[in-house]
């Protein structure tokens, strides 16, 4: 059976877009809820339990959208920046290594 | 004419006059409450939880855990308790037929008639109102942290809380809301219990339960209302502030995506006991009270975690209809299917695979990115509210920070007794 992987949105802003062009990346937005711009980045289930241990605040919807939210603002640039960096959504592997 | 209340006994609220109150309490002891119970205090004197005329005695304790009814053998789901250590009971020298004054703010408050001073099995409580004896559960939480003795006796408010702005239209008690629903010319009203912000599925859960209660009535005039019935008491961290929660939600009947003529928000003071199927029931007991005759449930009501089951609630429900005095009103999602381009109900949409879920929690999470939500999903007029009351109330920040819970203005002042 294939490993649940549950996604960060991570919202894109006008600041976050313009970035993405630069870097040649605008089209790893997808499209959500009638036109929001996301990246979604997936977390197996050991990457969401380190995620809801390492920062409270984060919450895993379990009734709506299985997905991984309210990560801070700031944890959410540091991913969207390593995205950037690495051209690329695998990032969490990387990402955790340093909490 | 009477207003009949939950267990088929008149709501009357248990409130002295100033002149008589000063003349009651003097020389009386008096006991400092913390939010709480100055909450279910008020509650109690408003008549919210009518048949209830104070906290709890032992004998109706005892029957709500073991048969989720009162002594008397009306339904009541929720314990309501007074609890002291014995060592302040003992500190300010209390016992059974006194009465002492509730302070809060340093001001009296309420009266306390002291019935009964007794214990019970914290545990055995958790188990009979949550199902679990888990610390982690937060009604389990609250119930552990009560202290060791419990005290039963009937409340009469002293002094009238001081509803602080921009909260004052909103605190509309039981007798004073069924005035409201009469002026209206409602002859329906279904409750929606919230404690968010409201994004278009709360919206569209409104609107689709407003037509189910709608049913076979006339059309000819307007006949049917919407209560919003805000939650206000203890907050966490990273919630929204109550300020963005009670005006965001009048917002939707401001700016017209409901009117007058089918919409009202209102509050209510209380502590999420987060009791899923048991808090439901306390639900219809309160919306009964304020003169309601439907009531909203959707999925896992006031649940958390994976305690409960999506359905439990309503199947409780059912096992006690013939003695409530509201009908339920059952709601299904409300998602985004991008082919229809709409807002749409789980119930009609057959676009399964293209189903885009949102949630309260989802919302926040952009809105914490710092991106605008469009408008099918999160109308404009009400991400503008929050934004303002970020900066008005919240220091800031729509959610709740260590600075909101230090510096707020509090929800209600008890001013000194005059």
């Amino acid at each position: 059976m294939a490993e649940e992987r549950y996604p960060i949105n991570i919202w894109v802003n006008e600041e976050r877009y313009e970035k993405l062009k630069e870097a040649g990346l605008a089209e790893m937005c997808e499209e959500m809820l009638a036109g929001l711009k996301v990246i979604r980045v997936y977390a197996n289930d050991a990457q969401k339990d380190k995620i809801l241990k390492v920062f409270p605040t984060a919450k895993f919807d379990s009734a709506t959208t299985k997905s991984i939210e309210l990560l801070p603002k700031d944890v959410k640039d540091k991913m969207f920046d390593l995205i950037v960096q690495k051209k690329s959504v695998d990032i969490l592997d990387e990402f955790l290594s340093n909490y | 004419m009477a207003e009949i209340g939950h267990g088929g006994k008149e709501i009357v609220e248990r409130i002295l006059e100033p002149s008589e109150a000063k003349e009651k309490i003097k020389g009386l002891k008096q006991i400092p409450i913390r939010s709480q119970i100055a909450n279910e205090v008020i509650d109690i004197a408003y008549g919210f939880f009518c048949p209830l005329e104070g906290f709890m005695s032992k004998a109706d304790l005892d029957s709500v855990c073991k048969n989720m009814r009162l002594a008397s053998g009306v339904v009541w789901s929720i314990p309501i308790l007074f609890d002291m250590s014995e060592s302040e009971i003992s500190d300010y020298g209390i016992k059974a037929g006194d009465s002492v004054v509730l302070t809060y703010q340093d001001n009296p408050l309420a009266l306390f008639e002291i019935e009964e001073i007794y214990d019970y099995d914290k545990k055995a409580i958790c188990q009979a109102v949550y199902g679990t004896t888990e610390e982690k559960h937060p009604g389990c939480a609250r119930t552990y942290a009560y202290k060791d003795k419990f005290i039963g006796g009937k409340i009469t408010l002293v002094n009238r809380p001081k509803i602080n702005p921009p909260f004052e239209p909103y605190f509309i008690p039981p007798l004073e809301m069924r005035k409201k629903f009469k002026e209206k010319g409602w002859v329906r009203v279904v409750a929606h219990q919230t404690r968010n912000v409201p994004h278009t599925g709360h919206e569209w859960l409104m609107k689709g339960a407003w037509l189910q209660t709608y049913g076979e009535l006339s059309i000819e005039k307007p006949l049917v209302g919407v209560l919003v019935n805000a939650i206000i008491g203890e907050k966490r961290k990273g919630d929204y502030i109550d300020e963005a929660i009670i005006l965001c939600q009048d917002e939707l009947r401001k700016a017209g995506y409901f009117g007058d003529h089918n919409h009202m928000t209102s509050l209510t003071f209380w502590d999420m006991r987060y009791a899923g199927p048991k808090e439901a029931v306390f639900h219809a007991i309160l919306r009964t009270n304020l003169g309601l005759t439907h009531h909203m449930y959707g999925r896992d009501h006031a649940g958390v975690g994976t305690y409960y089951g999506p359905y439990d609630a309503h199947r409780l429900l059912e096992s006690i209809k013939d003695e409530l005095n509201i009908t339920p009103v059952y709601s299904m999602n409300w998602l985004y299917c991008p082919h229809c381009g709409e807002v749409t109900s789980e119930g009609l949409c057959n676009h399964r695979d293209e189903w885009q879920k949102f949630s309260g929690t989802v919302i926040r999470s952009i809105v914490m990115d710092g991106v605008k939500p469009p408008r099918l999903i999160f109308r404009p007029e009400v991400f503008d509210l929050v934004m303002e009351c970020a900066e008005k109330y919240g220091f800031g920040s729509p959610f709740v920070t260590d600075e909101y819970l230090k510096n707020r203005t509090p929800v209600f002042s008890v001013p000194p007794l005059e």
